[in-house]
C-alpha cells in the first residue's frame, strides 16, 4: 500500500482539488490540511528523542496521519494561521511565530518527496536569485538593473540600445483605496524616464525590453516539461500577457535542447521539483528567460492546452517516473 | 533531495499571510510613492468572472459547487486569473502573494 500524501494548501485552492482528485482516484491516501486550520481545527503532536526521529501525528476531526508514514508532501500557498479572536495583537503575533516554528519546523524535516520544499521555494521566490541562477545555467536573460537610485536608472537607460521595462521585484498586487490593483510590466516612455521621483522609496527592477514573437509558459514537473506558446491578442497583453487574459491564445510547443538543458540545471540548482517559467521568444526564435515561479499557477494552462499537469504532479508525489 | 537543517527550515515556512491586507488608504504623493506604483491599475472588470458558490467537502477534501460536481478549470471561471478590482472576490492570480 502506498504511503499517504500530505497536501498543504489553502482550502479554497481549486487547482489543488485537481491534484487531490487525481491522487484519490488512483487509490492514494491523502491528508489535506491548511495552515489556516492550525491550531483550531488541526492538531499536531510531535516527539523526538535519541532513539527516534520525529514521530507523532497531524489530526483533524475527520482524519489522522502519522508523521513517519508521510511519503510525499504537496506544498502550495497555504493560508495564514488563525487564532482565537479574543487574542490581543501581541499575543497573536507571538502565537503565529510559535506556530510557524513549531508546525512549520516539524513538517519541514519530513524526509520524503516534496513538491516543493518550502525552504527552497522561499529562496527561489527572489527574482535576483532566479536571474543569477538562470545565467549560471546557461539560459539567456535580459540585462537587468535593481536599484533605488534615479541616476543609476538613467545610466542603465543610456547603456541599453532599446526600450526599458519596469516591473515589481516582488508581488505585483496590492489593495489600496479599497480596491485591488495590479502592477504589470510597463514599457517606459521618455516621459516616464524624465520624472523618476519615487525611485528612492524602495528597490525597483528595470530590464531591457526584448522584442517578442510570442511568449512561452514552461511548466516543469520533475523531469517533465510542458511548454505552451502564449500569443497576445492586444497591445496590453503584448507588453505583459497577465494584463489581458481574454486576448490570449495558446498552443503546445517544444523546448529547444539548449533551453531544456539549461532549465533542468536551473531546477536542480534551485532545488525545485515544480516550477512555472516564463520565456520571451524573440523574432529570431531565441528564448529569453524572465522568471520561474515555484508556486506558479498551472490549472488554466492545463485547461487551455490539455497538458496533463495535475497528473504529472500526482506522478511526482507518488514517485512514478 | 537534501533535507534542510531545522535551523534553515525555520527561516522559511511560507504562508500566504492571510492573502492581501485590505486598506482604504489613498495613494500618497510622487515623492513618497514607489515609482513602479504609477503603473498600478484596477484590472478591467469586464474580463472578470465570479467564483461560483461552493463549499469545501471535508470527506473528499475538495471544493464542490452547489450545483454539483468538482470545480474544474480554475473553479469554472474560465477567466481565472483576471481580477476585477473587488477585494472580496479576486479570483486566484497567476502571480500573487505566496509567502
Amino acid at each position: 500500500m502506498s504511503l499517504p500524501v500530505l497536501v498543504i494548501a489553502a482550502n479554497d485552492d481549486w487547482p489543488t482539488d485537481r491534484v487531490v482528485t487525481e491522487l484519490t482516484g488512483r487509490g492514494a491516501e491523502v491528508f489535506r490540511m491548511d495552515t489556516a486550520d492550525f491550531p483550531q481545527q488541526l492538531s499536531l503532536t510531535g516527539r523526538i528523542d535519541r532513539a527516534h526521529g520525529w514521530r507523532g501525528e497531524l489530526a483533524t476531526v475527520h482524519r489522522t496521519v502519522a508523521l513517519p508514514r508521510v511519503g510525499a508532501v504537496y506544498y502550495r500557498a497555504p493560508g495564514a494561521f488563525q487564532f482565537l479572536k479574543a487574542m490581543t495583537g501581541p499575543e497573536e503575533r507571538f502565537a503565529a511565530a510559535q506556530a510557524r516554528a513549531g508546525l512549520g519546523g516539524v513538517l519541514s524535516v519530513l524526509d520524503c518527496r516534496w513538491v516543493n520544499h518550502p525552504t527552497f521555494m522561499a529562496r527561489a521566490e527572489y527574482k535576483p536569485v532566479q536571474l543569477d541562477a538562470a545565467r549560471a545555467c546557461g539560459l539567456r536573460i535580459p540585462a537587468t538593473l535593481i536599484t533605488n537610485r534615479a541616476d543609476a536608472v538613467r545610466r542603465f537607460a543610456a547603456d541599453i540600445s532599446g526600450p526599458l521595462i519596469c516591473k515589481p521585484v516582488a508581488s505585483p498586487v496590492l489593495i489600496e483605496d479599497g480596491r485591488l490593483k495590479a502592477v504589470y510590466t510597463h514599457r517606459l516612455t521618455p516621459d516616464d524616464l524624465a520624472d523618476l521621483r519615487g525611485i528612492d522609496t524602495t528597490a525597483h527592477l528595470f530590464q531591457a525590453w526584448i522584442d517578442k514573437s510570442h511568449e512561452v509558459r514552461l511548466t516543469v514537473v520533475g523531469s517533465r516539461m510542458f511548454a505552451a506558446e502564449v500569443h497576445a491578442g492586444s497591445d496590453a497583453a503584448h507588453e505583459d500577457w497577465r494584463a489581458d487574459y481574454g486576448s490570449l491564445t495558446y498552443a503546445t510547443t517544444t523546448v529547444p535542447p539548449d533551453v531544456e538543458f539549461g532549465m533542468r540545471r536551473l531546477m536542480e540548482r534551485l532545488q525545485l521539483v515544480y516550477g512555472a517559467a516564463d520565456f520571451v521568444v524573440d523574432p529570431a526564435g531565441r528564448w529569453w528567460f524572465l522568471e520561474v515561479n515555484p508556486c506558479g499557477q498551472w490549472d488554466w494552462i492545463e485547461g487551455a492546452t490539455g497538458q496533463p499537469i495535475a497528473a504529472a504532479i500526482a506522478d511526482e508525489l507518488q514517485g512514478v517516473s | 533531495m537534501t533535507i534542510p537543517t531545522p535551523e534553515r527550515a525555520l527561516e522559511a515556512f511560507p504562508l500566504s499571510a492571510g492573502r492581501l491586507s485590505y486598506s482604504a488608504e489613498e495613494p500618497s504623493g510622487p515623492r513618497t510613492r514607489p515609482f513602479v506604483l504609477r503603473f498600478a491599475r484596477t484590472p478591467d472588470s469586464t474580463g472578470a468572472a465570479d467564483i461560483p458558490a461552493h463549499f469545501y467537502d471535508t470527506d473528499r477534501q475538495v471544493n464542490l459547487s452547489y450545483d454539483g460536481g468538482l470545480l474544474t478549470c480554475m473553479a469554472n471561471t474560465h477567466s481565472p486569473t483576471v481580477p476585477d478590482g473587488s477585494t472580496t472576490n479576486p479570483p486566484p492570480l497567476d502571480e500573487g502573494p505566496k509567502d
